[in-house]
């Protein structure tokens, strides 16, 4: 292993390097009020957190990770605010070892009103509850960010990796610590991808369902299982009807 | 063309040196005709390239001209595979197993900077080059390529073929099949290593096609020996 490698390994255990002086990834309060800011702060107070705008008229709600369902499915339920679309839910990596935030990404199709909540998370406790119960969305998207950014998703009915192959072994590619030609050599990469296995690819039980199909179909179609109606049967040759027990020497 | 001396050639093969002889020439030049003259292709299009690879095959362009009168859309019936854009290394057991499943004798093109060395994409999910995983004819450089420089590939690579011969050892170095390689890199780790540094590929193309230098080619005729 060349020392490059065994650096790249060792970021793998320790996680991304804490550096001082780094800026906040909160910006000023907003000056404006955004009408279902107002409503969640009326309702859950100190769990909103921070409210700010971004872009210029973008408003950004920082919430607290562990009340994230609650709110989110407020904001879904709740007769005036019925965000009932998950545009996206993502999440950001600023680096320095600032919290990770998972972003979501929500728009009211009744209220054509849009809403950025954002839930940061400490880089020691990567976990998160999912939001699948309220946007089935959040499935495929909830796997995403964990397959690239590590963050678990506590209650996610199948989470695993989604884009890179589930036998990957080199971490999280999209946070900051991630070194951007991945912690393994060229080679390796090369021969870890070439020994195509089912099992890379598939879970255990994904792989038992296949198996499970398998041989259901080759019950079904095993000479003399096809149970054929009478009218069928009588106009079938009969020679076709069991033939492989009648097969002339 | 002078009238030079009258040579005794053998008439099937040389004595025992291994000497090609008169119908083993002319078989080879039948054959290579053949061979040359209907290359269907499998399109193994992953991005951008695939585009130009596609415009290559309609009327303005036209490879069938050139004898790929259609792309075949199954390994079984090809005879070159045109891998045309990025490849990333989930994608990379696909392309190796595709390459695995085509009959022999066949080529393959590499087409564009992408699939030749990994291009811009120098990153963790991006094969670096496709001549680690399979063995690579031509290299068509590019971003993507023109039609014309597809074709262009096309010539050299049946300039290449019409230089082949059955007994010569080019088939069983570059197209040997080996059942129990299948899932190993085309490559020895060390070579990878290398090809994948920065700029690594790009002064290495003329490993796996056989060409000293692209320099020397104007056009394809005059490579003829």
């Amino acid at each position: 292993m060349t020392d490059k490698l065994e650096k790249g390994l060792e970021g793998l255990e320790s996680g991304p390097e804490r550096t001082a002086g780094i800026e906040p990834t909160r910006g000023a309060p907003a000056a404006e009020s955004h009408p279902s800011v107002t409503a969640l702060l009326e309702k859950f107070g100190d769990a909103v957190l921070h409210h700010e705008l971004q872009a210029g008229d973008e408003h950004v709600a920082f919430i607290e990770p562990g009340r994230n369902v609650e709110l989110l499915r407020w904001l879904k339920e709740d007769g005036q605010q019925r965000y009932n679309l998950l545009i996206d839910l993502t999440a950001v990596d600023y680096g320095g070892g600032r919290p990770l935030q998972v972003v979501y990404q929500l728009w009211s199709i009744p209220n054509k009103r849009a809403l950025r909540v954002k839930a940061e998370l400490p880089l020691d406790s990567l976990r998160i509850d999912t939001v699948v119960p309220i946007w089935s969305t959040a499935n495929w998207l909830e796997r995403e960010v964990y397959d690239l950014f590590g963050i678990e998703f506590s209650g996610h009915p199948d989470l695993r990796r989604i884009m890179m192959p589930d036998n990957y072994a080199e971490g999280h590619p999209l946070r900051k610590d991630f070194p951007l030609r991945g912690r393994f050599s060229r080679a390796e990469q090369t021969r870890r991808a070439l020994s195509f296995d089912l099992s890379d690819y598939y879970t255990q039980a994904e792989l038992a369902v296949i198996g499970e199909w398998e041989a259901s179909q080759a019950q079904e179609h095993a000479p003399g299982s096809v149970e054929f109606p009478e009218d069928v049967k009588q106009s079938r040759d009969p020679r076709d009807a069991g033939s492989s027990a009648e097969e002339p020497e | 063309m002078g009238i030079g001396e009258r040579r005794d050639l053998p008439v099937v093969g040389g004595e025992k040196d291994g000497s090609p002889g008169f119908l083993t020439t002319k078989l080879d030049f039948v054959v290579n005709w053949a061979r040359r003259n209907s290359l269907w292709p499998m399109p193994f299009g992953t991005a951008c390239c695939a585009i130009e690879m596609m415009a290559s095959y309609a009327s303005r362009y036209d490879v069938a001209r050139f004898g790929m009168e259609r792309m075949s859309f199954s390994p079984r019936q090809a005879d070159l595979l045109i891998c045309a854009g990025r490849v990333t290394y989930k994608m990379a057991p696909v392309l190796r197993r595709v390459w695995d499943q085509m009959p022999q004798p066949k080529w393959s093109i590499s087409m564009g900077a992408c699939a030749s060395t990994g291009g811009v994409f120098d990153v963790y999910s991006m094969v670096q080059g496709i001549d680690t995983i399979i063995p690579v004819d031509v290299y068509v450089p590019g971003c993507p390529p023109r039609p014309e420089g597809l074709i262009y590939g096309i010539l050299m690579l049946q300039e290449k073929v019409k230089g082949e011969s059955i007994q010569a050892d080019v088939h069983k170095a570059l197209r040997h099949e080996d059942p129990e390689r299948t899932g190993r890199p085309n490559l020895p780790p060390e070579v990878i290593e290398q090809i994948a540094g920065p700029f690594g590929n790009s002064t290495n193309q003329n490993r796996a096609s056989g060409l000293v230098s692209t320099r020397a080619l104007a056009r394809p005729r005059d490579r003829r020996p």
